[in-house]
Order: structure tokens, then C-alpha cells, then sequence
């Protein structure tokens, strides 16, 4: 390697920059209808990477999420999973049972470029704000629904959720060590892969609709994406038999697991090639592994009772150093190994601040807080926070004035009419109590009314 | 070789028998007017005549990746939206191949490896000579993608990196994936270490919430997701960030490095980890079947086997306990803030009885009592009444029985020569536009040698 390769890049991506960097989907407006976080996740890589994202919410109730915290914890009033799921977007709210509600929401339709929905399967279409109805009065309008088993099949009007997605697909068999000891993908996997997956599919449709002008429909569906992060079919299609629970074993790569180390910490080890293999037996100081014939080549490795005894004679190694030897014999060799990481060390990872992809931010109405930023780094136009959430119906004022040029009169007379509205008291969805709403500029936002 | 789409037996008419509903909205002459159109739409999309090209037909990838399956899989997914993608791998072909399920092969080459060459073309390229670099700045010339997934360095080092390939090329965009990235001072110093699913879970975090501590031993440990969650979700943001720098092309026409950790992202994409570790100061404890923030949420033993239960709303919880005969629960277990693991030895006492009353029941009898309970409520004009989600926890060879993935060709089989047929998961965004396809799988290394070699005046060695 060139000696200045990586301070050729550290220019690249220098995340002091980003700030003043163009925002790669700057001047897309996205309607965000969506509720906890499949959706709310596809709708917030949009608005980090510089989308307008108006979150649509009821008045009063909002998305179920602003309550759903761990441990009935709640941060400044607010839920911070929240939080976590929804920054730099606007706050609208509009009661869309009401007729003028849906005609409003169908004015935003005309000014848009994307819709995003998680409700039930065909739930917006009997409402008349689905992709028919929508496409007609925006034939450029490109349409994403989430739901748990997409729009079409006989199971799609059942309703889902995370694990619900992880069970029917059998991801819930694959977890553990046995089918007494199974354990769920934590952190809500059935949610954040298929969003990310969703984010593909809208990005590829903007990227459509840049060279042709033509909108587009997108059914996105929880169980299909961690379908198709799974081996399983080519497995039992092959071998007749199906793929289970391995424990901390990968049946793809041997010797692997998580092994304990002289000084009590796990360690990740997970051999993927014959090379790293001879890498490793070297820096076990035993370079004869290599020349077994029960573990030179892959084929013979991973067979099971191979693979037991590679395993064994690993675990027994990993005891005899600490996690930081490792670590080091691995980067000095170059097989893969990695130490396991927890909440608090991933907060305080100086790593992950240097990328940008964990970030200290300072909010208005909320202040200091670790965030999570961009999971990939863009060199020209990167992602990047700007505010976090905001209370329901916060934006109002802002969104339907500069979006739709309504006046404060028409403002008045929909919350009169309860076409749009607020917050109520309860906390989740309320500004904090130290936070003095009646002098916030956004929340009272005024626009030169030539009227 | 060709694809073919398994098992399309029944097409839409399948769907068009009443089905059970569970909202009242869903009811009634009107809503099946609106809804008819709507599935007319969907019965199209559902069956893909060919004729609609994917979103990314016209462009040019070309993958440069060894022993790294975040790599292969983001070229896989940009073949599958329609791109043309070349995978390049040396003349002893990519590491990568060896990796497979307990030692079994498909023609010598591993699972892994064979599901994620979706759509490629296989050509092969010698880095240590001379005329393999420049073979690989012709096809760099002609690129939209570049997706570099070697070690930090080393293209750069061969002088096709990304500062030596942008100056006659300003609209590429490339990709780079490793481990810990190809910046920072850390990403310099763990350059050498290769990616594998395992070691990324464990560098993001996610053994350390799996698990139950009270669990005998060996089985109280960390334990890792038992799928590859890591390789996965980093590609897949890779190839989200690979498309914002697409369409920030297509508005500028400026290309650009896009990089990719890829023992990060399945920490910053979800993300929940950092709420934890900055609010609370310590990291979470492992809980097992529990939830931090639902209950119940989790898997329970039936009379005849695993079901999963989520009924973690005030109202579904009740009406959990009412089809359980357990209102007597209701008093002390009312509010979801009195239900969650916060105190996990407290809440063992409510589990107990979760656990003792499922396992008098079947597992169809719970599912079928839920489902009951959940359309009935649905016409409740309140709406106040829960729905609580119960399901077989199923097996994947169960999985693949049911109908509803084979009406939508969620599963594809392809045929390999002399090998028999494979059968992989689609690409699941299901676009009315630009339909993702599946068409070749090619993983005979160096299969399109002469044919690229022609196409972009190449001298490529016969293999």
C-alpha cells in the first residue's frame, strides 16, 4: 500500500465537512405515513440524506412508538428509540378519517415525490388515499407500502410484527443452541432489515424516475426480506435436511464462535478460508494445523467432526491469551477476529466517531445526546443529523403554509374544525416541560403573507 | 443457464376467494370496488412477463471482491435491479468459494457464493501482471459502479484505485467495502483483518442481546444470530448508499467514494444500541425470551410444539388473558409499564403462568382463536378491543409449503449443469415498474472470459 492512502481518503471523508456538503436527495418531499419502525426507517434514510420528510401523524395519538420505550424510560419527555427512528423530520399532523383531512393529505400528494405506508395490506386503498387513487392526481408519485407479508397472497391481510415475521419464515429456528434454548434476532431485525431493504427499492424507483419521468408502485414485505437473507431453501433443496440452531458455531466457516479469553472477555473468531486458517495456526504457534489433512482444505474442515475438533483445540488456545493478543495476532496475520462489543462501549467507540456513523449532536429543543449517523460514509453528498423529533403536529404551521401557501386564517379554521391538530398531554408526544413552546419560532411559524 | 420460476401454478384467481379480513375499513361494495383495481395491479405485478426491465438497466458494475460476502452480495443485488455486473476474481478464483455449509459443494463451490452470483458475469483477471491491471482499467473506464471489496489499499496500490481511475472516469462511483472501512486511523490499523459475518455481529454488539444468563451451562453465553445478520444488513446499506450516490450522479453528474464498514453497520443502521449505552451509561443485560420494551413478545411451548406471541399493547394483552381464560391476571399486569423486563425476576411470576397456560392449548387452537378474536374485534366500532398475534413458530422446511410464497415467486429455482436445480430467496421490493429478475446463475470461474474480452477489447488469457 501507498504509505498516504489513507490520508489521501481522511480528506475525503472528513467528517468536519459533511456539514457543508450537497445533500444527494435534496428538493424529493417524502410523505411519511408510517408508524413504529419498518416504515419510519425507510423515511429516515431519506431525510438524513437530504429528502423533506413531512411525517404525517393522527392528532393527539401520533405514531404508537412515542410511548413504546424500554423500560417505561423515558428522555426529556420523549422516547428515545423514538427519537432514534425519526430525525430531521417535519412534524404534520391531520386527522385522516375526517374527508377534509383526506383532501388535505391529497394536496400534499400533488406537491410530493414519494409516499411511504405501513399500514394493514389494502387498508390506504378502502380509505382512498392508496397508489390508485394517489397516482391519479400525481402520475409521477412513487408509492412504497410495507407490510408483513405484502400486498398480495392469502396471508396478507394478516397483521405482523418483528417476531411475527421471524417465525413465519423460520428465522426464529435458527438462534440458540436447541429448540429449548432459541432466542429471537434482538433489536427488532424483522424491522430494520426489511426497511433497509425497502430503501433500496424506493432509491432504485427515484433513480427510475430521474431518467424516464415514470412513478411507480412498491410493495415491500417483511417476511420476503429475511427470506432473503436466509440460506435455508438452497440448503434443504440440496442436502434434504433443513439448517437449525448452531449455537455460536457458523457451519459455513471452521474452526468459529465466540471463545472466552485468558482475561474473562468473548473474542469472535471465524475462519472463512484455507489461507486465514494457516494464518491462525501460526499465530497459535502451530503451523502443523495447517498440513492436518483433517484441516487443510475447507471441504475437509467443515465436516462436522472436524470441525468439533478444530473448534476444541481453538477454545482451549483462546483461554491461554488475552482478548487483546488476539486481536493483535489477528492484525498481525489477518484472519478474522473481533472482541464483543456492548451498548456502552459502541456509545464511547472513538472508531465509530471518527467514521461519523456514531455522532455527538446537540439539539434545540433537546440538547446533548449519541446518536447513530450515516451507516455508510458518502464522500461528496454524505448523510448527516439536523434536528431530532419534534412534538405532534409541531411543523404545522410550517409545512402547510410553505408547502401548500395557506394562510394563518386557513390555518385556524382546520383546528377549529380538528382537520388538524396537536399534541395532547401525555408524555412521548408533548415538547419537554422545561421547553417554552409559545416562544418557538417553528411551532409559531410565520410566512410573508402577501394578503 | 436458464432460471426458471418454481411451482407458478396458480395465478391470481387463487387470491380472489374470500379472505379474511381484520379491519372494518376493508368491508363492504365500495372498498371492493376501490380494492379491485388495486389488485389487478398487484395480480400483474406478481407475474413478471419479462417485458419490463429492472432500475438499474444500463449500468455498468463492476465487482472486484475476496473473501468478502458483503461484496459479493452487493454486486448480487444490483444484478438482480437489473444492472450488468462483472465479477472480476483472480485465476485460483475468490476465497469466497470455500465457505459453505458443513463441507457440502454445488459443483466445487460453496453455498454462499453460489446463491449471490445472481445474474454476474464471471470473468477472471490475473493482478499480478501487467496486462490484468490494465485489462482492469479498461472495464474501470467504461464502469458506473465500482464495487471494491479487496483490503484497504490494495487497488490503490495496483494503481486502480479510486484516485487513480477517477480522473478519466468522473462519473464512477466507488464502492469501497471492508471491515473496518478505508479511513480512519483505526480502519489503517485493523486493515489486515478479513470480514466474516461472526466477527462483524461481534464488533457491532449483537451477541452481547441474545441470550439468557440464567440459561445451565454451556447454553448461558452471548449468543450470535443464527443467521448471517451482519453480512446482510451491511450490504444492503451499501447498496442503499451506492444508490444516493446514484442518484446524486444522475442530478449532478459528478461520481463519487462511497464507503462501507462493514463490522459497523449493523450497529448504525438499527442503531438502538447507542440509545441504550447514552441514556443509561451501562449496557443492557441479556433477557432471553423477554423483551426490553414488549410483553409478551417471545416464544411460548404449546401442546403440540413452539407458537410466538405478541400481544404487547394494553389491549391485546387483555384480550390474550380473556381467550386464555387469565383475567384474573389483568389486575396486577394491567399497564405495559408493569409488563416489561426492567424487573425480570418480578416479571418471571407473570411467565409462569403465560408459559402454564399455552401449553394447555394447541398450537392451531391458539391461532385460530386469536384470528377469530381479532376479526371479531375489528367490527368493534370502538377498535378498542387488541388483537393478539399468535403463529406456529415455524421451521423453514415448513416454510416453504405454503402457498403464499409460491403465488408470489418469493422462492426461484435455477437450473446448474449436471448439478441439478438451486433454489433461491427473490429480491423481495416488488416494483409495478421495474420488477427485479432473476436470470443466470453463473459460478464456473471465468465463464464470460471471452465474451467481456470481446465486448471491451480485453487480451484475457484463455483459463
Amino acid at each position: 500500500m501507498t504509505q498516504d492512502y489513507f490520508s489521501f481518503t481522511e480528506q475525503l471523508f472528513d467528517p468536519s465537512q459533511s456539514a457543508s456538503k450537497p445533500e444527494a436527495l435534496k428538493g424529493i418531499r417524502v410523505l411519511d405515513l408510517t408508524r413504529v419502525i419498518f416504515g419510519p426507517m425507510i423515511a429516515k434514510w431519506m431525510a438524513m440524506f437530504g429528502a423533506e420528510v413531512i411525517k404525517v401523524e393522527e392528532p393527539e395519538a401520533g405514531d404508537d412508538w412515542r410511548t413504546g420505550t424500554y423500560w417505561g424510560k423515558f428522555w426529556k419527555d420523549s422516547c428515545p428509540y423514538f427519537q432514534a427512528l425519526n430525525p430531521n423530520k417535519y412534524f404534520a399532523a391531520i386527522d385522516l378519517k375526517k374527508q377534509k383531512g383526506k383532501d388535505l393529505l391529497k394536496d400534499l400528494v400533488k406537491k410530493s415525490d414519494i409516499v411511504i405506508e405501513n399500514y394493514r395490506a389494502g387498508l390506504v386503498e378502502a380509505w382512498g388515499l392508496g397508489y390508485m387513487a394517489m397516482s391519479k392526481i400525481n402520475p409521477k408519485i412513487i408509492y412504497i407500502s410495507c407490510s408483513g407479508y405484502g400486498q398480495w397472497g392469502p396471508l396478507r391481510y394478516f397483521p405482523s410484527y418483528d417476531l411475527i415475521s421471524q417465525s413465519v419464515t423460520g428465522v426464529a429456528r435458527m438462534t440458540g443452541f436447541s429448540e429449548d434454548y432459541t432466542y429471537k434476532l434482538p433489536d427488532y431485525y424483522g424491522d430494520f432489515y426489511p426497511a433497509i431493504l425497502g430503501v433500496v427499492g424506493l432509491l432504485s424507483a427515484i433513480h427510475h424516475r430521474e431518467k424516464t419521468g415514470k412513478g411507480q408502485y412498491i410493495d415491500i414485505a417483511q417476511t420476503e426480506s429475511l427470506m432473503r437473507a436466509m440460506h435455508n431453501w438452497t440448503y434443504m433443496n440440496l442436502a434434504g435436511e433443513d439448517l437449525t440452531q448452531t449455537g455460536n458455531f457458523d457451519p459455513t466457516m471452521a474452526p468459529s464462535g465466540i471463545f472466552k479469553s485468558k482475561d474473562g472477555q468473548y473474542v469472535a473468531i471465524a475462519i472463512a478460508t484455507n489461507e486465514q486458517f494457516s494464518m491462525l495456526a501460526e499465530a497459535m504457534g502451530s503451523s502443523e494445523l495447517a498440513q492436518d489433512p483433517r484441516f487443510s482444505e475447507a471441504s475437509q474442515r467443515l465436516l462436522t467432526e472436524h470441525a468439533d475438533a478444530i473448534n476444541t483445540i481453538l477454545e482451549k488456545w483462546a483461554r491461554s491469551r488475552t482478548a487483546e493478543e488476539i486481536i493483535g495476532l489477528a492484525r498481525e496475520k489477518g484472519f478474522p477476529a473481533s472482541a464483543l462489543m456492548d451498548d456502552w462501549k459502541l456509545t464511547q467507540d472513538p472508531w465509530r466517531k471518527e467514521r461519523g456513523s456514531v455522532v455527538e449532536f446537540e439539539d434545540d429543543m433537546y440538547g446533548k445526546g449519541t446518536w447513530a449517523g450515516p451507516p455508510v460514509s458518502l464522500q461528496k453528498s454524505p448523510g448527516r443529523i439536523k434536528h431530532l423529533t419534534r412534538p405532534i403536529g409541531y411543523h404545522n404551521r410550517y409545512v402547510f403554509k410553505e408547502v401548500l401557501g395557506l394562510s394563518e386564517k386557513d390555518i385556524r379554521e382546520l383546528e377549529r374544525q380538528h382537520i388538524i391538530g396537536y399534541w395532547d398531554n401525555r408524555v412521548g408526544k408533548r415538547p419537554p416541560s422545561y421547553y417554552d413552546i409559545a416562544e418557538d419560532e417553528m411551532f409559531n411559524y410565520k410566512r410573508d403573507e402577501r394578503t | 443457464m436458464k432460471c426458471l420460476i418454481t411451482n407458478v401454478t396458480k395465478g391470481p384467481e387463487s387470491v380472489k376467494k374470500k379472505q379474511q379480513v381484520f379491519s372494518k375499513h376493508m368491508t363492504g361494495k365500495k372498498t371492493q370496488e376501490h380494492l379491485e383495481q388495486f389488485n389487478n395491479l398487484l395480480a400483474e405485478m406478481m407475474s413478471a412477463t419479462g417485458a419490463k426491465k429492472g432500475s438499474l438497466d444500463q449500468i455498468r458494475v463492476l465487482e472486484i471482491s475476496y473473501a468478502n460476502f458483503p461484496g459479493l452480495v452487493c454486486g448480487a443485488m444490483l444484478g438482480e435491479m437489473g444492472a450488468t455486473v462483472i465479477k472480476i476474481e483472480p485465476p485460483e478464483g475468490d476465497a469466497a468459494r470455500e465457505a459453505t455449509y458443513y463441507g457440502r459443494y454445488i459443483n466445487g463451490v460453496g453455498l454462499p457464493f453460489v446463491i449471490e452470483s445472481r445474474n454476474k458475469l464471471s470473468v477472471t483477471i490475473d493482478f499480478n501482471d501487467e496486462e490484468g491491471i490494465a485489462n482492469i482499467k479498461k472495464l474501470a473506464e467504461k464502469a458506473d459502479i465500482l464495487i471494491d471489496a479487496m483490503k484497504p489499499g490494495h487497488l490503490d496500490e495496483l494503481g486502480i484505485g479510486y484516485r487513480q481511475l477517477s480522473p478519466s472516469n468522473k462519473g464512477l462511483i466507488y464502492v469501497s467495502v471492508s471491515p473496518y472501512g478505508h479511513y480512519t486511523k483505526k480502519g489503517e490499523e485493523f486493515r489486515n483483518i478479513p470480514d466474516t459475518d461472526l466477527t462483524a455481529q461481534s464488533e457491532s454488539g449483537y451477541p452481547a442481546l441474545s441470550g439468557n444468563p440464567k440459561a445451565p451451562e454451556p447454553y448461558n453465553v452471548p449468543v450470535k444470530a443464527g443467521i448471517w445478520a451482519a453480512t446482510y444488513m451491511s450490504a444492503a446499506v451499501g447498496v442503499a448508499g451506492i444508490l444516493t450516490a446514484l442518484i446524486h450522479r444522475d442530478r449532478t453528474g459528478e461520481g463519487q467514494m462511497v464507503d462501507l464498514a462493514t463490522y459497523d453497520a449493523l450497529c448504525s443502521w438499527p442503531g438502538f444500541s447507542l440509545v441504550w449505552g447514552f441514556t443509561t451509561e451501562r449496557p443492557r443485560t441479556r433477557v432471553g425470551n423477554y423483551d426490553w420494551c414488549l410483553f409478551p413478545y417471545g416464544y411460548y411451548k404449546a401442546k403440540d410444539g413452539y407458537v410466538t406471541v405478541s400481544a404487547a399493547t394494553d389491549a391485546d394483552f387483555r384480550s390474550l388473558i380473556k381467550i386464555l381464560g387469565r383475567w384474573d391476571l389483568e389486575d396486577d399486569w394491567r399497564f405495559l409499564f408493569d409488563r416489561i423486563a426492567d424487573d425480570p425476576e418480578k416479571l418471571d411470576e407473570l411467565e409462569a403462568e403465560m408459559k402454564k397456560e399455552i401449553a394447555t392449548h394447541t398450537q392451531e387452537e391458539l391461532t385460530q382463536k386469536t384470528l377469530a378474536y381479532g376479526a371479531k374485534a375489528a367490527r368493534d366500532p370502538l377498535r378498542s378491543k387488541g388483537f393478539p398475534m399468535v403463529v406456529k413458530t415455524l421451521k423453514p422446511e415448513e416454510v416453504m409449503k405454503e402457498q403464499h410464497w409460491k403465488i408470489r415467486k418469493s422462492f426461484l429455482e435455477c437450473e446448474i449443469p449436471d448439478d441439478g436445480t438451486v433454489i433461491i430467496p427473490a429480491l423481495p421490493p416488488r416494483m409495478s415498474e421495474t420488477p427485479a429478475k432473476m436470470e443466470w446463475l453463473k459460478v464456473k470461474k471465468g465463464e464470460d472470459n471471452e465474451k467481456v474480452a470481446e465486448e471491451y477489447g480485453l487480451k484475457l488469457k484463455k483459463k
